[in-house]
């Protein structure tokens, strides 16, 4: 047990002190932080920004009607600042006034200008020019609220007074949109599809990066020989638990860091954002419960067992980085192949893909706990995903562990397929 | 049981294609300095490997200081350097030998005053410069070996084995390798090391065995096996010229059996029978100047060659075996 415990200690402490280590754990929730607010900002971009309240309205229809339109378009703010300036013009005076709000607009103190004039009146046209001219949210916004303005200055013509048409012409639509694709609903809600996409990736890349540092790192005692001296003074098995155990605890560390920081990321995105100059999204990350992160964590670890011991085995079987490369292949496919579905089982968590590959043990691992964030799972589903699984890393453990001894010992040509099998058919 | 520090009895051990060892008998008295000796894959590094239990024998028997080979206890009573050496290249040394001294079951606070008596008496660990706190890729490779030597013995083993440890050292680290065998052997302790080095073998062995196709050729004590081979060796040296003359006298097979040619020095296995006496006079009569002419006890190295034979050499397999 004390033999275990160095080997562990010595894993762990000897990758956590790597500058590596420093790196990924630095870098990490910016890169989750960046792929859950990324596309969350892109959303918001199609909301109308506050750049139409900086504008100007040249009023050329002598009716002020201008005034009224930039009271629409702060929707019903009466602060002051959200309100566009209007400037009332002499429909002689228009050309001139235009080109000092061009300037105005060059010299970056407005975002840009309104013409309104008769012909808006009478519902024709109207004219924008600014720096925002290509936001088709900001457009729509300012288009709606001419249409608004208009009907409201023709409903006041036949003779309705202005609180009626207030009642009347103020409709405060709440749009909420949701896409449905021939493969069925787009994602029950975007913060938890997105909250299932980063656990799938995170487990993905921790199993990924980690079961490739095992093989490295069994690599590295096999070609130095300190794979030999370790084996005259503790059994291979205890050798090979120690490694999986020591590099998973480094695993768990970076992701127990990685959540930490993120969330904190995520909580302060408000002052964050501010600086990139995006609004503060308005979304809750999802309520997980203290059995589900157990759960998560769960199958983190017998995912990382069974993908581990395998990178050991590969590991213990090749001379080189090169040949490990290869020979590692199979195990890559596997795992890039799991994460191909990550996708379409987020859009249809409850489909015949998703609830197979979520009990397949090579798979499992990652898709399950997607399907747990955007969706409920059959508690005897998840019994038996957990129960496949938990055989499948016996397996590969069993598997492993006898290609292991023998293949720290073999030095000289990479074994072929038949060989490895051979290998473990020894006993010892 | 215990005198014997290792008990090997009829050990078998086959690979896929061949006999590594086949029924090997041996028994290294505790206390002896042992030679392992033999061709490059004549089963040397496989016969350790089961020693130090990283194999299982097919069938046969190894026991350690009477307790069996895979008992785990044992582990900790013996030390191993093997034959090619590295270490975890990015670990500062004292974590990597605070490791192995771990792994062999000393306490944290005792192996760390174990290092420091180590680091100072190897010079690692000087006023001036502490290496031990250095990388393992920061140190020369001279002074690698000294901190392999010192993972080895950190544990104070009662059975140091040592597989080839004289290839690629310096001749200073050789004689420190030397003096820390002596010293092992004056407190006690065994020590087995493998070699295809007879000069090494025969000064510092007092016992050994020679092996060849995974097979024992002989073993004993140095001086056992140098008298079974007969004193009928000689040791010639000649000056100055007359070689031509002595080369067609030694070619002559009712004389001479074998003789191992160094140019200006041969060790001659006389033919049997025939009078070294005969030898000398012929040797003179063809002109040549002799330096030196002593019936001598012949050399491992000579044993070895007589007994192993060119073949035994070159049907080795290169690497391990």
């Amino acid at each position: 047990m004390a033999k275990l415990w160095a080997i562990i200690k010595r894993e762990y402490l000897e990758r956590v002190r790597s500058k590596w280590f420093l790196i990924a754990t630095f870098f990490g929730p910016i890169f989750f932080s960046a792929i859950i607010i990324v596309p969350a900002w892109l959303a918001s971009r199609s909301k109308a920004t506050s750049d139409i309240y900086n504008t100007t309205i040249l009023d050329a229809t002598t009716t002020g009607f201008g005034r009224r339109l930039a009271i629409n378009i702060a929707g019903d703010s009466t602060i002051l600042s959200k309100m566009p300036e209007v400037r009332v013009v002499a429909p002689r005076a228009l050309t001139q006034a235009e080109s000092t709000a061009t300037h105005s607009v060059m010299q970056n103190e407005k975002t840009g200008y309104l013409v309104i004039d008769q012909q808006t009146l009478a519902g024709e046209s109207a004219r924008y020019a600014g720096r925002n001219a290509t936001s088709i949210a900001d457009m729509a916004q300012i288009k709606s609220a001419i249409r608004e303005t208009i009907l409201a200055s023709r409903l006041e013509k036949v003779g309705l007074d202005n609180s009626r048409m207030k009642e009347i012409t103020f409709i405060p639509l709440d749009f909420s949109t949701e896409r449905i694709t021939e493969k069925g609903r787009a994602g029950s809600g975007m913060a938890s599809v997105m909250f299932g996409f980063a656990i799938g990736f995170l487990l993905y890349l921790s199993i990924v990066i980690y079961g490739q540092t095992i093989m490295s790192g069994v690599l590295e005692e096999k070609t130095t020989r300190v794979a030999e001296v370790v084996m005259s003074s503790v059994p291979t098995d205890t050798l090979l638990a120690g490694k999986v155990l020591g590099v998973g605890a480094v695993g768990l560390t970076q992701q127990i860091l990685w959540i930490v920081t993120t969330y904190v990321l995520l909580q302060l995105r408000a002052p964050i954002m501010a600086k990139f100059g995006a609004p503060a999204m308005n979304f809750t990350l999802p309520d997980i419960s203290l059995g589900a992160g157990l759960i998560f964590l769960l199958f983190f670890l017998l995912g990382f067992i069974f993908y581990s011991s395998l990178y050991a085995a590969v590991g213990s079987s090749v001379n080189s980085e090169s040949e490990a490369r290869q020979a590692a292949s199979p195990l890559m496919i596997m795992i890039v192949s799991t994460a191909v579905f990550i996708q379409p089982v987020l859009l249809n968590p409850t489909g015949t893909a998703a609830k197979v590959l979520s009990l397949v043990p090579f798979s499992s691992p990652i898709i399950m706990p997607i399907r747990m964030a955007v969706t409920g799972v059959p508690p005897l589903e998840l019994a038996a995903s957990l129960v496949f699984l938990a055989i499948g890393c016996l397996a590969a453990l069993w598997l492993a562990s006898r290609i292991y001894r023998v293949g720290l010992l073999m030095y000289g040509k990479r074994p072929t397929m038949r060989e490895m099998a051979k290998w473990v058919s020894y006993a010892r | 049981m215990t005198e014997y520090a290792i008990d090997i009895v009829n050990v078998t051990k086959r690979y896929a294609e061949h006999t590594a060892v086949r029924d090997l008998t041996l028994r290294i008295p505790t206390g002896s300095v042992y030679g392992l000796l033999g061709p490059n894959g004549a089963g040397k590094t496989t016969t350790i490997r089961m020693i130090l239990n990283i194999m299982a024998p097919d069938s046969g028997s190894i026991h350690i200081f009477g307790r069996s080979s895979s008992d785990p206890k044992i582990t900790e009573r013996l030390g191993y350097l093997p034959e090619e050496r590295g270490l975890y290249r990015k670990m500062q040394v004292r974590r990597v030998l605070k490791f192995l001294a771990e792994l062999k079951g000393v306490k944290g606070s005792d192996a760390d005053k174990r290092i420091d008596e180590w680091l100072v008496r190897l010079s690692l660990k000087t006023p001036e410069k502490d290496w031990g706190l250095a990388k393992i890729d920061e140190l020369s490779r001279g002074m690698q070996q000294k901190v392999q030597f010192i993972g080895t013995l950190l544990h104070d083993p009662d059975l140091v084995i040592l597989d080839e440890p004289f290839s690629g050292l310096d001749p200073i680290n050789a004689q420190a390798l030397k003096d820390t065998v002596v010293d092992l052997k004056r407190r006690g302790k065994t020590v087995i090391f493998s070699t295809h080095l007879m000069d090494n073998a025969e000064r510092l062995c007092d016992a050994v065995c020679i092996i060849a196709r995974g097979e024992k050729v002989l073993d004993g004590t140095v001086t056992e096996v140098k008298e079974e081979h007969g004193q009928k060796n000689i040791a010639l040296a000649l000056e100055g010229d007359g070689m031509q003359g002595v080369a067609s006298i030694l070619r002559d097979t009712s004389l001479v059996r074998r003789a191992d040619d160094s140019n200006r020095f041969f060790e001659i296995e006389m033919a049997t029978g025939a009078d070294p006496q005969v030898l000398l006079r012929r040797i003179i009569d063809s002109g040549a100047s002799v330096q030196r002419f002593e019936m001598i006890q012949p050399s491992l190295h000579q044993i070895f060659l007589q007994r192993v034979g060119a073949q035994g050499v070159e049907e080795g397999m290169t690497g391990h075996g």
